[in-house]
């Protein structure tokens, strides 16, 4: 470790990151090139179902949200550990964050993108989507604010534009940075990008308490937004939704999720950059020590679930929970209850929360898991609804379904490959401030480690 | 029983046209029309005047809408109504002639003319007529659609628009309920 | 649209229609959206009873089924739009089935005959001229004369028959009537009782108690909606009334939509009717239970070697149970025994029937609920013997020239028929749809539908129902067959002056001096002349002591099958149309499809999973048939429904499921009746299938959905008393929820929430409720209901704003016994949770206390449906109005029945129960006219309207006075999941159970 350090001196870390943003190999191609493909699967499904309408996905009364809401959900979680890493962790002064926060922001900025369209995408009339948002007009209409669904779409509407600034703002000194070794057409972007940062003291001192700021701003989001979400659920008196428990429930979930998906993404990228030295097997410890935190909040929530389903008494909340575990979709229930509870328990053991393999593999289990969490909490729910069992109804996806289902993947990697070759992918200016400054190397070397 | 009234006004309204070539003092009369082409609103198989029929002959729009008051649709006037009084009048110039011919010409050909329609709802608006005459009494019409009594070629006035129903509803002071209208 | 010479074009449509922007809606298929007519089209002469905008009714009669109900028929701009009973009519007092109500699919069906056509050398048709076609049966007929000439027709006991009888005395031919579940084991068993083949009426509603020996009477057997009116009427519970409640036991091996509805079920050995029939004779008179008739004596011998221990041998039956049935029977003073359906169907059916007729007699109900006299028509239909004689004759090529009206052999006896057909020289059918026997003609000449057509019925000794054109034909080129009939004849004047001519001598009998004009007139107001027979007292016949009812063993295989009709296809008529298709079987709740009922214990035995087929081999045929695994039918008896298997008939119809008519003989029993209990083999064959049902869920009973109470609790029950009434607000939280229940509308701006406001509500009495599901098509028919087909009913896409939930009723070994019913239709929550959640406020709620579901404004987020607990919320997933779409719900010209006062939901959009708002704006915008307030019971909903058990009451619950509100405070009543404090403005009163 120390030697390490010895050798990540200011130049090197200039040179590396920039190095990420050198001409791309086969790899990245290959990567970027399956995102499209799967972006356009999802595209060419959306045609179909504007033309002929829902009933190509696999609804089935009274399953009336499925797939698209569970992706909505999912891709909203993913998006909070983002701004967890960069806001809190930053109010925090945990110095470890900074090689990895630039890339989880990125993360969360496309995931919010990606849940955004969900909503558009799963409504009847698509074409009037625009009924949802508040504009004056003449029939003196407006949305209900009683209703959940206009509180998510401020929710992620906030969200969406205040991590968007977040990530922007943070990039501008290292865009500074790049923009003076870059070249041609990347030149003028950057230069656009930097707004004409020249790395003054003034502009330090008024960039830091900016960033202090939105930090602090964006801080309360990672609360609010996936408690927003959960709201859809809670406020409705469908037994398996209808909880108190739901808004820290979810937020932990979205956490964890999160921190699995920025687990998944890092591997891959710091071996495609060779960014060892400055993601070090320390970060995602760090990582996987969060997983472990906000991976038993969940797996404490299915418990209280369970638990209060039986201690309440209440036939119908009974029912509702012995379907999901021994009904038609058991088999969903326990796959979320695997992936979620149990499998990450095993990060308990240093040697498995070291061995970056290892973390890859049970990230994405956890992303899995995850999903099926939505999953079971919207179609199971929905289809063993036990006050009306005479319209109970077994719900099977098609392939309009996992079309946008792929398509969103697609639309978010392609994003996020694009960003990390194009933009430094690892703080510049932020890893520099952890490290000892470069006279002082030998003396605080070790006392830094 | 219907019919015989029908032919008795038709005289008395047949008088009312022929008298109405001497053109008296306060009451409207028609323009001349030379260039159709210019006027407002949709060209019409017949160049049928409403300001020549409401307006300067002064003929009560319920008698060929007739049902107006009693139901939800004002009715569009059968062929038999018009030649009820055609058979008689067959117009003071040329150019009205030649479109009076034109309503023979149908009715002895069995073959109703097809009016290009000016007023429409879409098809999830109620709007029952005969609640808004009963409301705002038998000579409201003007207030949605104008003075067509001043029409040579009639044209849409109002919007039809919800908005536009809204304001008056709200004016007036009556149910704003979506499922007055909607359903 | 197509353009066929005779299909229906957009111009000719528009005339029709009278142009009107409501219309628009209606041709404009998809009515959210602007699609107003471009063009207005007046009518020449405008017709005289026609006000644009505004229904006109026609009395008139229906002709789905022999019963010969009273109808009204609603026009809209010319065209027929919707059936409702006639009040007026003493055999359905203003009520109507589900076939009733899907009539209009018949008249606009898309798979309609258009026009003449011949049969051309390729063995297709060419269209002809009708002169051509008429001079073309002249010719034949002429060629024919002494060669056998047969006009075969079904139950058709009408001035058309009639006329058919003439014609064929003339040129020496025969008419031969068929029903293909004719009633000539009743005759048989009358006439061996009483010596008279007549079909009396029965009087359920004066019944005390109702024992019905496999007689469906409340779906298919003779009358039906009058039978359920009058059944209805004395089984169900009326406080006032003590011991109102008539019991009903049903005998049968299985549980048809009439057993469901029985306090108790003997589920007696197929074929052992009769003898338990006779043994509760024997004990009535042995016990002299009853004041027995004198000449009842001459059955002591039959009776003696009916004692209840012999028989209980024989149907496997407890003696007790056979002697306390008996007991109860006759303590009832009043009891009605009915044999039919089933028990009337097999090879000793006459004997069951003549043994039922004893218990009557013997238990006095002859001549007071069982009255000869006013006999039913349908006892004129001819014997299956005859037509077995008349497919003998067409093998044998005997007959030279055949005609075929309003009835369709080839379906019900594939076999036979058909081989007989090729034999017949030269055969012409005035079939209006392509059915099986039309397809195997020479010639068509396209009859009118009964809606469009003049022409009478007899349904009932006495009564003389009229039927009139209640529009222009939908196909111009389609002809009433009178019309032709007298004109091959030569006859002058057309059918309507033979028919008046007819009437004429009526008018010598009941016209009370008015002239014949007049006497016309009124009789089409009112839809005929109603008189009354006089009752005719019948005495036991000489052979009544010599009937032997003991059942004969049906041969040809180990399994017993029963075939039965089915409750709304009955014998395949209603296939084509979409409708009755999508109308969930009252008992098995599948649609789309036919099955074989098996009972646990067999299919545990055989192995066999819902969905797996089944190879029934008969003596005659075989079928393939997907199982339905339910307790409703004894183990040692599979039972299959005949409608399905059609092999043309039209789009809804063709290679849809099997035909269990295969499985019958073709040749008459004993009694000359068709015997339909076979034995077959039954070969599990290993394929499987998804069959539709709406039942969702296996967990059987409704968890506060259905609420039953024994008689003697119901019976103690005090006005005061409300068994149900669990509210579970706490009182901490009872005000607010009250304050938030009923000011959140009052801050919303738009409607005027406050002053004095009506709140509609329903109350449906499970008491009544007998699950027919009439009021389901009714809704159909009202409301525009799109129908989805089987593939999308399979996923759950079906529309059907109200459904039928059944729930068995079991005893304590868990056998069911029957089942309550529960129409569950959206509740109109006074505190409804799909409202707040609707981001747009499609789903509100409105000033009168309805859920308002403004379709136009629904964007589609399906939020609404998630959070309404009694689901009853749905979803437009395709375009079901797209022309030439892959679900279009109404292909030309069966979109001209849509309601214009309804708006055609467009894709994307969620549409639920309304309570028929466009009803109740109608009569406010009546009332309005005519300065004064909407009248309780003026508007009425279209389930209500139909419902022939008159179960179902809507009405306005701030009307102190309003019937709804009186059943609103009935001990009885009680709120569907009313814990969730959704305060429903739909009451139930729970089903009364008198079991013991």
């Amino acid at each position: 470790m120390a030697d390490g350090m010895t050798r990540v001196t200011y130049d090197y870390v200039t040179r590396t990151i920039a190095r990420t943003l050198g001409n791309p190999g086969r790899g990245y191609f290959l990567l970027l090139g399956a995102a499209v493909a799967l972006l356009a699967i999802g595209i060419v499904t959306l045609l179909f179902l504007l033309r002929y309408g829902l009933g190509l996905a696999g609804y089935s009364h009274p399953v009336y949200w499925a797939v698209f809401i569970t992706c909505f959900v999912f891709w909203v979680g993913i998006a909070h550990s983002g701004t967890l890493i960069s806001a809190i962790l930053f109010l925090f002064r945990s110095g470890w964050r900074t090689a990895v926060y630039r890339t989880a922001e990125a993360m969360t900025v496309f995931a919010v993108m990606t849940a955004g369209l969900f909503p558009l995408i799963h409504i009847g009339r698509q074409w009037y989507f625009y009924w949802l948002i508040p504009y004056p007009n003449e029939r003196g209409l407006w949305p209900n604010f009683k209703s959940p669904l206009i509180w998510d779409e401020f929710a992620i509407g906030t969200y969406f534009t205040v991590s968007t600034v977040f990530l922007i703002m943070g990039l501008i000194p290292d865009i500074a940075a790049v923009r003076d070794l870059a070249t041609g057409w990347r030149k003028k972007l950057y230069t656009l990008c930097s707004v004409g940062w020249r790395g003054t003291n003034e502009e330090w001192r008024h960039y830091t308490r900016g960033y202090l700021y939105l930090a602090a701003l964006a801080t309360p989001l990672v609360l609010s937004v996936h408690s927003v979400v959960s709201w859809d659920f809670a406020m409705a008196i469908v037994p398996g939704w209808h909880a108190t428990i739901f808004a820290p429930y979810f937020v932990a979930g979205a956490i964890y999720s999160g921190c699995a998906m920025v687990i998944t993404l890092l591997v891959p990228i710091r071996k495609l950059f060779q960014l060892e030295e400055l993601i070090t097997v320390k970060h995602f410890e760090n990582l996987s020590k969060l997983c472990l935190l906000t991976g038993s909040i969940v797996g404490y929530a299915y418990v209280c679930e369970y638990f209060i389903a039986w201690f309440s008494g209440n036939p119908t909340e009974r029912a509702a929970f012995w379907y999901r575990a021994f009904g038609p979709y058991w088999w969903a229930t326990w796959t979320m209850l695997i992936c979620n509870a149990f499998l990450p328990l095993l990060l308990w053991v240093k040697k498995i929360r070291t061995n970056l393999t290892a973390l890859f593999v049970i990230s994405i289990f956890v992303n899995i898991g995850m999903w099926f969490e939505r999953y079971v909490i919207i179609v199971v729910s929905l289809a063993g609804e036990p006050h009306t069992p005479w319209t109970n109804a077994v719900y099977n996806p098609t392939w309009a379904d996992w079309g946008i289902m792929a398509g969103s993947f697609g639309w978010f990697f392609m994003w996020f490959l694009l960003f990390v070759k194009n933009f430094p992918a690892v703080s510049i200016a932020e890893v520099k401030e952890v490290l000892a400054p470069p006279k002082r190397v030998a003396a605080k070397g070790g006392a830094h480690a | 029983m219907t019919k015989t009234v029908a032919v008795w006004l038709c005289l008395a309204l047949s008088a009312a046209a022929l008298s109405a070539q001497t053109p008296t003092p306060g009451r409207y009369q028609a323009p001349v029309v030379s260039d159709t082409g210019g006027l407002k609103g949709p060209r019409q198989p017949i160049f049928f005047r409403h300001d020549i029929h409401a307006g300067q002959d002064q003929i009560p729009c319920m008698y060929c809408h007739a049902t107006v008051a009693v139901a939800s649709e004002p009715g569009i006037p059968a062929l038999q109504t018009c030649i009820g009084c055609h058979q008689l009048i067959s117009g003071s110039t040329p150019s009205h002639q030649a479109e009076i011919k034109k309503v023979r010409d149908a009715w002895r050909e069995r073959k109703a003319p097809e009016w290009t329609r000016i007023h429409a709802l879409p098809g999830f608006v109620r709007f029952p007529h005969q609640r808004h005459i009963k409301a705002l009494g038998t000579q409201a019409c003007t207030k949605c659609h104008g003075d067509v009594q001043t029409m040579p070629q009639v044209y849409q006035v109002s919007t039809l628009r919800m908005g536009w129903c809204v304001s008056c509803h709200q004016q007036n002071k009556v149910s704003r309920d979506c499922t007055v209208c909607h359903y | 649209m197509t353009d066929g010479p005779n299909s229906i074009d957009r111009r000719r449509f528009l005339k029709v229609l009278g142009v009107t922007g409501a219309g628009a809606a209606a041709i404009s298929a998809c009515g959210i959206g602007p699609e107003p007519t471009e063009k207005l089209i007046p009518y020449l002469i405008p017709p005289e009873d026609q006000i644009p905008g505004t229904a006109t009714y026609y009395a008139s009669t229906c002709r789905e089924c022999a019963a010969g109900c009273g109808i009204h028929v609603r026009v809209r701009e010319g065209r027929a739009v919707k059936i409702e009973g006639n009040p007026e009519s003493p055999i359905n007092s203003g009520r109507l089935c589900a076939r009733g109500q899907a009539a209009p699919q018949g008249v606009y069906n898309p798979d309609r005959v258009t026009g003449p056509m011949v049969r051309n050398t390729a063995g297709g048709f060419d269209s002809i001229t009708w002169d051509d076609a008429i001079s073309r049966v002249q010719g034949k007929l002429t060629a024919a004369r002494g060669h056998g000439i047969v006009f075969l027709t079904g139950a058709d006991a009408s001035s058309f028959g009639d006329l058919v009888d003439d014609w064929m005395r003339q040129v020496g031919g025969r008419r031969v009537s068929y029903e293909a579940f004719g009633f000539d084991a009743l005759r048989a068993g009358n006439r061996l009782a009483f010596g008279t083949a007549a079909v009396p009426s029965y009087d359920f509603a004066n019944a005390k108690y109702v024992l019905s020996f496999g007689a469906d009477f409340l779906d298919t057997w003779l009358s039906p909606v009058s039978f359920q009116n009058g059944f209805s009427r004395a089984h169900a519970f009326d406080g006032s009334r003590d011991g109102s409640m008539a019991k009903f036991v049903f005998v049968g091996p299985r549980m048809s939509l009439t057993g469901m509805n029985a306090d108790e079920w003997v589920a007696a050995l197929p074929g052992t009717e009769g003898v338990l029939a006779l043994a509760m004779a024997q004990v009535i008179v042995s016990r002299r239970l009853a004041a027995v008739p004198t000449d009842a004596g001459r059955l002591a011998a039959l009776l003696a070697d009916h004692t209840p221990a012999k028989v209980a041998a024989i149907t496997g039956l407890d003696e007790k149970l056979i002697v306390r049935l008996a007991t109860e029977f006759a303590a009832a003073k009043g009891g009605l025994a009915v044999a039919g359906g089933m028990a009337a169907q097999y090879a000793n059916g006459a004997d069951i029937v003549a043994a039922v007729n004893i218990l009557n007699y013997v238990a006095g109900a002859v001549g007071k609920l069982v009255k000869f006299g006013p006999d039913l028509a349908v006892g004129e239909t001819g014997t299956f013997s005859d037509f077995a004689r008349l497919t003998a004759d067409m093998a044998g090529g005997r007959v030279a020239l055949l005609f075929v009206h309003g009835t369709n052999p080839a379906h019900s006896l594939p076999g036979a028929f058909t081989q007989g057909l090729a034999k017949v020289g030269y055969k012409v059918s005035f079939a209006s749809f392509m059915d099986e026997t039309a397809a195997a003609a020479d010639l068509i000449l396209p009859d009118l539908h009964p809606l469009e057509q003049w022409n009478d019925s007899r349904p009932r000794a006495g009564i003389y129902a009229l039927q009139q054109p209640t529009m222009q034909p939908v196909f111009p080129e389609t002809r009433q067959s009178g019309d032709v009939v007298l004109k091959i004849m030569g006859r002058p004047g057309t059918y309507r002056d033979h028919l008046q001519g007819r009437w004429r001598e009526l008018q010598r009998r009941f016209g009370a001096g008015k002239s014949f004009e007049q006497f016309w007139m009124d009789a089409l107001q009112h839809g005929g002349v109603y008189g009354d027979a006089p009752a005719r007292p019948v005495r036991l016949a000489e052979g009544a002591s010599r009937i032997a009812p003991a059942p004969a063993a049906p041969t040809g295989g180990d399994q017993t099958v029963v075939v039965f009709p089915h409750p709304v296809l009955h014998d395949g008529r209603g296939a084509n149309k979409p409708w009755l298709q999508e109308l969930p079987d009252p008992v098995s709740k599948i649609a789309w499809h036919g099955w074989v009922e098996v009972h646990p214990e067999t299919a545990k035995r055989w192995d066999l999973a819902t969905g797996d087929f089944l190879l029934l081999k008969s003596a005659f045929g075989a079928v393939k048939a997907p199982v339905w695994i339910t307790a409703s039918v004894r183990p040692d008896v599979l039972a299959v429904p005949t409608g399905h298997g059609h092999a043309a008939y039209g789009r809804y119809a063709k290679d849809r499921s099997f035909n269990a008519f295969e499985l019958l003989g073709a040749d008459a029993n004993a009694y000359g009746g068709r015997t339909f209990a076979v034995g077959a083999t039954a070969t599990k064959t290993g394929e499987h299938r998804k069959i539709v049902t709406t039942e969702g869920s296996a967990r059987e009973r409704g968890e506060g959905s259905v609420e039953t109470l024994t008689l003697a609790r119901a019976k103690s029950l005090g006005a005061a008393d409300h068994p149900f009434h669990h509210e579970e607000t706490p009182e901490y939280a009872k005000e607010s929820v009250e304050w938030w229940g009923e000011r959140q509308f009052e801050q919303a701006e738009l409607g005027n929430y406050a002053g004095e406001q009506p709140r509609w509500g329903l109350a449906v009495d499970l008491s009544k409720c007998t699950g027919c599901s009439a009021c389901v098509t009714a809704c159909y028919a009202e409301n525009n209901l799109a129908t989805v087909g089987e593939e999308l009913m399979m996923r759950g896409r079906e529309m059907s704003w109200l459904r039928l939930e059944r729930y068995w009723l079991t005893d304590a070994e868990g056998h069911p016994q029957g089942a309550v019913n529960s129409p569950m239709m959206c509740q109109q929550c006074g505190n409804a949770p799909c409202e707040p959640v609707c981001p747009v406020y499609a789903a509100y709620h409105t000033p009168d206390g309805l859920n308002g579901q403004v379709y136009n404004r629904c964007v589609g987020t399906r939020y609404c449906s998630n959070n309404c607990p009694y689901k009853v919320r749905y979803f437009n997933w395709y375009n079901y109005a797209e022309r030439g779409g892959e679900w279009e719900a109404w292909p030309e010209p069966l979109s001209m029945l849509l309601n214009p006062d309804v708006t055609v939901r467009e894709r994307g959009v969620m549409e639920k129960c309304t309570f028929c708002v466009q009803r109740i704006r109608g009569a406010q915008n009546k009332a309005r006219l005519e300065d004064r307030n909407v009248r309780d019971g003026e508007i009425v909903p279209a389930c209500a309207q139909s419902c022939p058990s008159e179960a179902i009451v809507f009405g306005d619950l701030h009307d102190r006075n309003s019937e709804v509100y009186k059943l609103a405070g009935n001990p009885r009543g009680y709120h569907v999941l009313a814990g969730l404090n959704t305060k429903p403005a739909v009451t139930y009163l729970a089903r009364v159970v008198s079991n013991g």
